[in-house]
């Protein structure tokens, strides 16, 4: 419940204002976002899995942003960001969908 | 690698290490430290205080909304731009293909005109050398250049009992030229004296002159005209056949033979004074009578 509300205000916040990107961190921006994602959608199937912890969940959040934009911007600084980015997206997006598939499995018994 | 040696090692190894990596991350998609932390809770390990549960999760969740937000907005916001320069792309692209088609049919128009300019080019060439080949006939012709060429040598000389009656008059030596002329000569000399159409053979008392210029026997006329037919032609033109049955009667003292070169001098020009040059339109009627002379 207080992490819906949560959500409500960071959303609320976001929109309120807009904060601006620095140049220079925009395309970081997305994949931060996918990896946020990832480690938002662990915390709600360990918390469903009844393994949930504060600490382990603030660590994969910020582990998991930091270390996506970090490999991205290395890309970047290679000259493979467009494959690096994909490559973790996919990654991401595998995990992202099997931890749904767990929540789904909690949430409907199916 | 043979099977027996790898089995031992991969059963040494751990099972994050030999699994494919697909099958990890989907086994692993929830992260370990969960597990971790709840086996020592399970081992009874004792339970960190909680005095506001999950407050800090909500705070990461509100810092997670705050972040797909921004991404939302700084992605519309953005949209007026990227669509803004697609536009200018979509009407670039359609500036170049106008360009590109408008190139197209300049280097169609350059083709046909270069199809043309070659035509006239051709036409240009074979009118030049046709020029040319008449401005080589006609020099020959006015014997303006020396030619050189094979040809027939006939000389003639008075009948030897120096009657001046049976001397070689001017008449004769015009018809033995009048008939190689039309037997197919094409420049002829008469003792190193080019013949020409302003040419004239005429008698001056005894001597026979020619271009105001006298000779002296034997007469010596060379020919440059293709040896193959032109003794016979001569023999066969009536000017020909009359001279020699002349020759015959009066007991000329003559010979004809083919020469395999032939140089012919050119003829000195009188010069001219009423001669003015005449425009094109002349010149191409007096082509058409060149033709047929």
């Amino acid at each position: 419940m207080i992490a819906a509300l949560g959500l409500l205000v960071g959303i609320l916040l976001g929109l309120w204002f807009r904060p601006d990107v620095p140049l220079g961190l925009e395309p970081y921006l997305p994949i931060a976002v996918v990896a946020s994602l990832d480690a938002v959608f662990g915390g709600l199937r360990a918390y469903l899995d009844g393994i949930f912890d504060d600490k382990v969940f603030v660590v994969s959040f910020i582990s998991n942003v930091v270390i996506a934009a970090a490999i991205v911007y290395l890309g970047d600084k290679l000259g493979v960001g467009g494959q690096l980015s994909t490559g973790v997206i996919v990654v991401l997006g595998i995990r992202i969908f099997s931890n749904v598939a767990a929540i789904r499995r909690h949430l409907f018994h199916a | 690698m043979p099977e027996h040696l790898s089995r031992p090692e991969a059963q040494q190894l751990p099972e994050r290490v030999t699994m494919p990596l697909l099958t990890l991350i989907t086994q692993q998609s929830l992260d370990e430290d969960y597990l971790h932390v709840a086996e020592r809770q399970a081992a009874g390990a004792p339970r960190p205080p909680r005095v506001r549960p999950h407050r800090t999760a909500a705070v990461v969740i509100a810092v997670f909304g705050i972040l797909v937000t921004t991404a939302a907005v700084q992605t519309s916001r953005n949209a007026d731009i990227t669509d803004a320069s697609r536009a200018s792309l979509v009407s670039q692209i359609g500036d170049r293909r106008a360009t590109v088609s408008d190139l197209q049919d300049r280097i169609v128009r350059l083709r046909e005109s270069n199809v043309g300019l070659e035509q006239q080019l051709n036409q240009v060439t074979s009118t030049e050398q046709d020029a040319a080949s008449r401005v080589t006939r006609l020099e020959t012709v006015a014997g303006y250049v020396p030619v050189t060429g094979e040809g027939v040598r006939i000389v003639v000389d008075d009948a030897p009992n120096g009657d001046a009656t049976q001397a070689v008059r001017d008449e004769d030596l015009a018809k033995l030229v009048d008939g190689l002329w039309s037997a197919g000569a094409e420049a002829i000399a008469i003792n190193g004296y080019r013949l020409t159409v302003l040419s004239a053979i005429r008698n001056v008392n005894v001597a026979i002159h020619v271009n105001s210029r006298p000779l002296t026997p034997p007469y010596t006329v060379e020919a440059i005209g293709d040896t193959r037919t032109l003794q016979a032609n001569l023999l066969d033109s009536t000017l020909g056949s009359e001279f020699f049955s002349l020759a015959e009667q009066l007991g000329f003292v003559y010979s004809m033979h083919n020469v395999d070169e032939l140089s012919l001098p050119a003829a000195r020009f009188p010069r001219l004074r009423s001669v003015q040059a005449g425009t094109s339109a002349d010149q191409k009627t007096h082509m058409d009578e060149e033709t047929n002379p």
